[in-house]
């Protein structure tokens, strides 16, 4: 396949899934995939190796799905697979880590025979059990488990199961409606793969899945001969909701003979005991996301790409979770995994990487009744520190890395909750200084105006210590929060009275560079 | 009696001009855009078309319309005076935060583009209104009279208000304007709750600073150009082409200059929905490619589809979220970094990529002979043999052909491809990139694109059109005459239009008809005004409404039309069920039992469709019989050159062919058929359709 109509047939697949994974976010309730684009849509061959996906999301997701098809076609009698059946499991160990994200697969077929898989992941809005947070002391306490099951079956849906979902979360509708967008936007992908088939006469995908995986697989390790070969370690330390610290610590192996990148994460702190542990496929996630964006952002994401990059995690260990762990809120340690990485990185191609950051945003959910006394639950919404510093350009502020998750808008928040901001600015100063500085935190306050007492659930982050700076770099300030002025450290689930006043800033981001 | 109507189109690097009598007779000319005195080149072209059709300027007794870039580059040029933005305490970094959005999540290196309004000119006043409505804390007048007082010292010209709720209750920022009118009135006031009265502060912000930065530009621009149209002696008002496929008079327009900024790319479309309907052809794609960029546009029903954001001066290698958001009515434009100057190049995996870098016109391409050493598109149309060495621009410009196959060589060894499938290459990806970004807007927006008939003009577009119609499944591509002058034309063929939106957000069994009543009545009125104003009679008024509506719960939202004045019907059950089917239509959904919320209402109010003569096609001139060597998927083959202006309505010119006339050059592949409209235009038909379509008629 020669350069002109490879280019032009992948371009093709990656449109497929594009398009479908925009349309999953216009249209869908769950608020952090509307607004943060939590959610994947892959393009699988019928090795159920990811050959495609769409260039929207957050790392978490993205990363997590390509190795979930393997996963469920292991756990189901794939062979007996037949056209309009439809998988689904939000198993944390399969997918992308929590229940909360639900993935379904669908086969592809071309007349009788199976050509490829359609895939998406999305972050729903309720799966019943603990709700947001990481109070819950095992995983059963988080909510609903689905094993790998048929959603439908010959296109017929499986009744018992959509009962067994709908009396088991707080949101059936929403649920059920974003399910519906996912089951339609697996049909969608396999006729646009039919017709991309017809269009350029193919019978299958699988000399041009080859390709793509070859040629990608082969970039990425000719990305990594280029570098220094060698181990090189890096450490992130930050303080979770409670005021728990986490260690990350990572030995980075580049093998510049084999192009391969090795992580280790011997030393790291232990399992929690809170839900914030890491199932291995989200660390997995986050982890070749920091070398790919750091290595070479412009190359799709596909099973070849990612094959060179490999993890070594210990046994116990809060980013190797086991069952019975709970792993509700494991993006708040898993948006920390690319900063010892990076850090590492950055003795190999310093002008490549960013100083650490904010980490993960901060997320609150509020809840009570108006003043007319009818209750209401927000969703959760969430707010950035600055991002770290890059070797020739500033942080930028209120802007998150890993993530870039955007803010719901202060308008809409106060048009839908009886809530009134009191301010949200940055924060000057809160960027670490450097020869480029970081991005700036910001300074948010608000109250209700129900004149009733209220629920308030916050998973702040770095309320200890800021972001560390970067070859010289000065560090970010920490982050702070206050409820009428006295700073909070155990930030879960609080009752509050009608007349509090909650203040926040959020971390700044390390420096590059002494000054 | 002839009447007579006149078109300028003021864009980067010509001023067009076009005239147009009512009998059908246009007289079209270019001039070089005079940048330090647009009005200068304005009236050279006023002057030529009126000296070619012998006539002067109190002849022309029916439109004056103009288009212009102005807006545009003023905004990418950064060269306004200064301005200040007002806003609510507490919120004073709402430019600098944005959406919080990192828009490319694997690019550490994205930048974004710096507020236009920076932190030492921003004010932020003590005042409060809230989600309902209610003023929390009035503006104080002193407050108001410092703020004043710091203005002038700054040398501030013009002003931005955006206080939080304003969409709801204007009265705050209200205020403000009424002291600024009392104490400065030299200083222009911008109110976010005027100029887009929509939820979402960002966007709301965004807005209305670029309108308060733009408005010391267009004001006095479009005031002098009114003065010297009436010491000329035109009778009319000049109308002003916006972003949202409409004119209107040139007073209004000149205090909301933020409307104006597409209004260039929105004369093309329209331009596709005059063919539409001259074709009789409902629902097709205009395809305009120029030489950075290639613009797309749906039109449905003989409209073109509108969108309410979109987004300007992008700063990093053209990706969306790297501009300035804009949340006002516009014409729903695809555009992507591919035109004739894009740069070709082969990257680490051995792919040929397109764009997004570009040559420009400075250099511009290898064949130019202008310093440039990437290959670019034009330069592969060139090296295949598509385009002439010695005819470019009619022969006005010569092309270095050696230059570009040397390019291509070096290419061609990148991609270990002979130099002439190179260049195939280069044409294939580029046309598939066209392709696949129509695709995949049009599924966003439910659109079934396969088979749609492409309109192609620009420079670039009737080269690559053909092909991109075999991308896109489409069997027919219209080349309408005029394609030079194309944009001018289409702002003669425009209605006077505004569109209004406004929020009003409340889930569809909660709605207070009264609240409506009020809301619809006052954009009612505001369109009345603006429709007056701009010469139309009372009785030719019409107002259309629709509504963006979406689930409880949900974010985004879905615009439906709504064929009745929901005043007068007052049924909540037709709304819901155009919702419904609208939606199903999009991502096939329908869900039972959920709740839907109105977000906002838009009314266009609207003078008639103008019923101006078809334009008359060019001349015959004597025919030429000959044909050149073109490398058709790295073949070469002896293609048929024809001169436009000699074809003729009997004729039927099999693919694959050349078609030249001056400003562009067609190319039609095999399988294919042109043919002579009446109208003048070109079409290429595909065989396979036309058979089929005459054996179902038969």
């Amino acid at each position: 396949m020669d350069g002109v109509e490879l280019q032009i047939l992948w371009s093709n697949l990656i449109g497929i899934v594009s398009e479908q994974a925009r349309a999953l976010q216009r249209i869908a309730f769950s608020p952090i995939v509307r607004e943060a684009g939590d959610l994947a849509n892959g393009l699988f061959d019928e090795q159920a190796r990811m050959v495609a996906q769409a260039v929207t999301g957050t790392p978490g997701h993205i990363n997590s799905l390509a190795a979930a098809a393997r996963n469920l076609l292991d756990n189901c009698d794939a062979d007996s697979l037949q056209p309009g059946d439809v998988l689904i499991t939000n198993d944390p160990w399969m997918s992308a880590g929590h229940f909360f994200d639900i993935t379904i697969l669908s086969p592809i077929f071309r007349g009788e025979r199976i050509i490829g898989y359609a895939g998406s992941t999305i972050h729903h809005s309720d799966i019943g059990g603990y709700g947001i947070g990481s109070g819950a002391r095992d995983i059963h306490e988080e909510g609903l488990w689905i094993p790998t099951m048929k959603l439908y079956e010959a296109g017929k849906p499986n009744e018992t199961l959509f009962q067994i979902i709908r009396r088991n979360v707080r949101t059936p509708d929403a649920l059920m409606g974003d399910l519906g967008a996912q089951v339609s936007s697996g049909i969608i992908a396999s006729d646009r793969l039919n017709a991309l088939c017809d269009r350029y006469g193919l019978d299958d995908i699988s000399e041009l899945s080859q390709e793509i995986i070859t040629r990608s697989e082969t970039a990425t390790r000719d990305a990594i001969r280029k570098l220094p070969g060698g181990t090189y370690h890096g450490a992130s330390r930050f303080d979770v909701p409670g005021g728990q610290v986490i260690d990350l610590k990572t030995a980075v192996t580049v093998d510049a003979e084999k192009g391969e990148i090795v992580i280790d994460f011997e030393g790291s702190s232990p399992p929690s005991s809170m839900g914030i542990n890491v199932v291995p496929a989200y660390t997995h996630a986050y982890a070749t996301f920091a070398v790919r964006s750091s290595l070479n952002p412009d190359l799709p994401n596909n099973a070849g790409s990612l094959a060179p990059i490999r993890l070594k995690l210990p046994d116990e260990c809060v980013v190797n979770a086991k069952y019975p762990s709970p792993v509700n809120a494991r993006h708040v340690v898993g948006m920390y995994v690319p900063f010892p990485i990076l850090k590492a990185l950055a003795q190999v191609i310093p002008d490549r990487v960013v100083a650490e950051g904010s980490g993960a945003v901060w997320t609150i959910q509020i809840s009570g009744k108006d003043r007319a006394g009818v209750p209401f639950t927000s969703s959760m919404f969430n707010y950035s520190g600055g991002m770290g510093a890059r070797a020739t350009k500033p942080g930028i502020s209120a802007v998150c890395y890993p993530t870039g998750v955007s803010a719901v808008p202060v308008e809409v928040l106060e048009a839908t909750y009886p809530i009134a901001f009191t301010c949200k600015e940055l924060e000057h100063g809160t960027g670490g200084a450097g020869k480029y500085p970081g991005g700036d935190g910001q300074r948010i306050g608000y109250h209700m105006r129900t004149g009733r007492t209220w629920l308030l659930n916050t998973i702040p982050s770095r309320l200890v210590s800021g972001p560390e700076g970067l070859l010289g770099g000065g560090d970010g300030a920490a982050g702070v929060f206050q409820i009428n002025g006295e700073a909070i450290a155990d930030t879960r689930k609080r009752e509050m009275q009608p007349d509090d006043e909650v203040f926040m800033i959020t971390p700044g981001g390390g420096g590059y560079g002494a000054v | 009696m002839t009447r007579y109507s006149l078109a300028i189109d003021i864009g980067g690097t010509f001023t067009d001009a076009v005239l147009l009598a009512s009998d059908g007779t246009s007289y079209v000319d270019k001039t070089l855009t005079t940048h330090n005195d647009l009005l200068e080149g304005f009236f050279r072209g006023v002057d030529l078309v009126s000296a070619r059709a012998g006539i002067r300027a109190q002849d022309i007794d029916d439109v004056v319309v103009h288009a212009t870039t102005v807006v545009t580059n003023a905004l990418i040029e950064r060269k306004g005076p200064p301005v200040a933005l007002l806003l609510t305490e507490g919120f004073r970094d709402i430019l600098y935060i944005r959406e919080e959005h990192r828009y490319d999540m694997y690019d550490p290196q994205i930048e974004f583009a710096e507020p236009l309004i920076p932190a030492e000119r921003t004010f932020t006043l003590k005042e409060r209104t809230y989600a309902d409505g209610s003023v929390g804390l009035p503006v104080s007048g002193d407050e108001v009279r410092a703020v004043i007082a710091q203005c002038r010292e700054k040398g501030i010209v013009s002003v931005a208000v955006c206080f939080l709720n304003s969409y709801r209750n204007g009265a705050n920022e209200q205020e403000v304007a009424r002291i600024f009118a009392e104490e400065a009135p030299e200083i222009y006031v911008s109110l976010s709750s005027v100029i887009a009265p929509q939820m979402r502060e960002y966007l709301r912000a965004s807005t209305v600073a670029i309108n308060a930065y733009t408005v010391p530009i267009t004001r006095p621009y479009l005031t002098a150009l009114i003065a010297e149209l009436k010491a000329r002696g035109f009778r009319q008002q000049p109308l002003i082409m916006l972003s949202n496929g409409g004119v209107i008079g040139a007073e209004r327009a000149s205090t909301m200059p933020v409307r104006m900024i597409e209004s260039g790319p929105a004369a093309g479309a329209l331009v596709a929905c005059y063919f539409s309907r001259i074709f009789d052809i409902p629902d097709l794609i205009s395809f305009d490619m120029g030489g950075t960029t290639a613009k797309a546009c749906m039109v449905q029903n003989h409209e073109p589809l509108v969108t309410g954001t979109f987004e300007v001066d992008r700063r990093y290698r053209f990706k969306p979220g790297s501009g300035m958001p804009i949340t006002v009515p516009s014409i729903d434009m695809i555009e992507i970094g591919a035109g004739g100057g894009s740069i070709a190049s082969v990257d680490d995996l051995g792919l040929l990529k397109i764009g997004p870098e570009s040559a420009g016109s400075m250099p511009g391409p290898v064949c130019y002979g202008r310093g440039g050493t990437d290959p670019c598109v034009t330069d592969a149309d060139l090296v295949l043999g598509i385009l002439d060495a010695d005819r470019f621009l009619g022969g006005d410009m010569d092309l270095d052909l050696t230059g570009a196959q040397s390019a291509f060589d070096t290419l061609g060894k990148a991609l270990n491809l002979p130099r002439n499938q190179a260049a195939w290459g280069v044409f294939e990806v580029v046309c598939e990139q066209m392709a696949a970004a129509t695709r995949t807007h049009a599924t966003e927006r439910g659109i079934d694109y396969r088979g749609l008939p492409l309109l192609a003009f620009g420079g670039a577009g009737p080269v690559h059109a053909c092909m991109v119609a075999e991308l896109t499944e489409s069997t027919k591509v219209i080349y309408p005459p005029l394609a030079s002058v194309l944009s001018a034309f289409g702002t003669l063929v425009t209605p006077v239009q505004i569109d209004l939106v406004r929020s009003h957000v409340t889930t569809l069994d909660a709605l207070e008809w009264c609240a409506v009543d009020e809301v619809l009545g006052a954009m009612v009125s505001e369109g009345a005004t603006a429709l007056g104003e701009a010469g139309i009679r009372e009785a030719e008024f019409t107002f259309s409404f629709a509504a963006e509506m979406r689930y409880l719960g949900q974010q985004s939202e879905v615009r439906i039309e709504l064929d009745f004045d929901p005043r007068k019907t007052r049924s909540t059950g037709d709304i819901l069920a155009l919702f419904e089917e609208e939606y199903h239509r999009q991502y096939g959904l329908k869900l039972d039992g959920m709740k839907v919320e109105i977000v906002n209402w838009l009314v266009t109010a609207a003078g008639r469709q103008p019923e101006r003569a078809a334009v008359r096609a060019p001349d015959g001139s004597a025919r030429r019989s000959e044909t050149r060597p073109v490398q058709i998927r790295g073949t070469a083959q002896d293609v048929p050159v024809w001169q436009r202006a000699s074809i003729t309505d009997t004729d039927r010119i099999a693919g694959p062919v050349i078609i030249e006339e001056r400003e562009t050059t067609i190319f039609v592949l095999s399988g294919w058929e042109v043919s002579r409209h009446e109208s003048g235009s070109l079409v290429a038909e595909k065989f396979a359709g036309k058979v089929a379509a005459e054996k179902e008629a038969n």
